[in-house]
């Protein structure tokens, strides 16, 4: 049996399409083996809500009268890069606020604008004969501005590590606040319902695929910065970090539910988004793939009093990993996520609502991701 | 019935056993859960005290008149439900699990057996919960 994404798009366009998350393919698969699922099932939605550093948003705040050429720029306080043209600017999410330590950066900006908030604009320029003005000082609203779209580099980890500490002092990562010896574990994959973890090759998944971002219409841009398919696989999916995805989506779309600037205790700024893809069920083995569970997907627990090239302790399923407690070598370990379970739930069933009502249709993508990849270090050298 | 407090000290009073006090003469069985004293005598307790109502009413107006400060703590934590993004990092630090998973994954907070310890405070990235003591 197999079906083809137009066969698919008819059937949502018709209302008659068979949608299911991939928390709930696992049981039906289960029961009813992946051919049989794969005739019942068109598509298999996915969710991920998740701190994803590697994130930002291009603006276009339009012209003043007279105009300025903006090379000095801040949002809230918060610096925007200047190195682009007249009006148009970049902020990253781990942007930092001038001066540093009120907890607020570039992701709050992005949260702010998206909830309609209005945000305090600051620009500097030279001055030239076709740009007179050489500062400007006002506010603006995500509806001001003539276009503010995301774009982020790096996001949707396929797979990711689980952190603990062995020494004897707490430390405040990027994954968490850690306890000393080893009191906590932290993991950040939402384990079955994770996007790339259902379709572990990118077979369905690549450039232009359609997704949810944010609560709007989002799109595979490019492969992810560090995309990797060199980790080891357990179950047919990576056990470490592996793919990525650079995805991009219109602000003016989001939902700010799905956004939240963050401030992590030691390490600094980051933006946590929901985000979503819709897998089609062209034949009997990506249903199958999508049916994996959190029993059979492993992640590695790594020590992060180690600064450097951190060793898999061991490897635990994120089935262990949600029942809140690990066992290593006889000390139990009590585990929590930091991401949002509860929020890739609701992007599944989101994402999940808006084809079942034919509000969004799939996309066969114009250009596969690459079949490997392999990270680099930076080497440092001399001349 | 059960309840907590903070109990304030000072250079004046620091040296007595309030606890020993709420157990011999008010049949109160105190629970410290907390206690810090600086080296200017002043410093608090908090407890939580299980007895009958009349023995704590009187117990903590005996302690009121030796010049302690006592308040009782029942909004001591709160939990901003509407910022907190349920991604449960403060979960695995809580030592008496009073935040938890529910099984819908969000996450919830037991006000009735935190202990105000703190731990979760500056582990929230959205601060969205806050101790009041």
């Amino acid at each position: 049996m197999t079906k083809t994404y137009e066969e698919i798009n008819e059937r949502i366009r018709s209302g008659k399409a068979v949608v299911m998350t991939a928390e709930e393919v696992v049981d039906l698969v289960r029961e009813k083996g992946a051919e049989r699922a794969a005739e019942e099932v068109d598509v298999v939605t996915t969710g991920t809500f998740g701190a994803m550093c590697s994130s930002g948003a291009f603006v276009n705040f339009g012209h003043a009268d007279p105009p300025i050429r903006m090379t000095d720029i801040r949002l809230n306080g918060v610096e925007a890069y200047g190195g682009l043209a007249a009006v148009d600017t970049y902020i990253g999410a781990t942007s930092l606020i001038d001066p540093p330590g009120t907890g607020y950066g570039g992701a709050h900006v992005i949260e702010d604008l998206i909830a309609g908030k209005k945000v305090h604009l600051q620009a500097w320029g030279p001055g030239t004969d076709c740009y007179v003005r050489k500062s400007i000082d006002t506010y603006i609203t995500l509806d001001d501005v003539n276009e503010a779209y995301l774009y982020n580099p790096r996001n949707m980890y396929q797979n990711y590590g689980v952190a603990t500490n062995t020494s004897d002092r707490t430390l405040y990562t990027y994954m968490g606040k850690l306890m000393p010896r080893m009191k906590n574990a932290t993991y950040s994959s939402a384990g079955e319902l994770s996007p790339l973890l259902n379709d572990p090759h990118l077979d369905t998944i690549g450039m232009g695929t359609r997704i949810f971002l944010a609560g709007g219409e989002g799109y595979v841009a490019w492969q992810g910065t560090q995309f990797s398919t060199t980790a080891p696989e357990v179950n047919g999916v990576p056990t470490q970090g592996s793919r990525t995805l650079a995805v991009i989506g219109d602000m003016k779309q989001m939902d700010a539910k799905y956004v939240r600037g963050l401030d992590i205790t030691g390490y600094g700024i980051s933006l946590a988004i929901g985000i979503g893809v819709p897998i089609p069920v062209l034949n009997k083995d990506v249903m199958q793939r999508c049916a994996i569970s959190n029993e059979e997907i492993f992640a590695e627990m790594v020590d992060y009093s180690i600064p450097s090239k951190r060793p898999c302790m061991q490897r635990y399923s994120y089935a262990q990993l949600r029942s809140g407690q690990i066992e290593y070598q006889g000390k139990t370990v009590r585990t929590s996520a930091m991401s949002s379970l509860h929020g890739a739930r609701d992007v599944a069933n989101t994402l999940k609502d808006w084809i079942e009502h034919g509000e969004l249709l799939l996309n066969e993508p114009c250009l596969p991701m690459p079949r490997e990849g392999k990270l680099k270090s930076l080497m440092e050298r001399g001349v | 019935m059960e309840k907590k407090f903070r109990i304030d000290f000072n250079e004046s009073n620091v040296l007595e056993s309030v606890t020993y006090t709420l157990v011999s003469e008010f049949d109160l069985k105190p629970n410290v859960l907390r206690a810090d004293i600086g080296g200017d005598g002043h410093g608090f307790m908090l407890v939580s005290i299980v007895g009958e109502k009349e023995n704590m009413v009187k117990g903590m107006t005996h302690l009121r008149d030796l010049g302690y400060g006592v308040r009782e703590l029942s909004g001591h934590i709160f939990h901003d439900y509407d910022r907190c993004w349920n991604c449960g990092a403060c979960v695995s630090l809580c030592p008496t699990r009073s935040i938890y998973y529910t099984e819908d994954d969000e996450i919830k907070l037991n006000t009735d057996t935190c202990i105000a310890c703190g731990s979760c405070i500056n582990a929230c990235s959205v601060k969205a919960i806050q101790l009041e003591l």
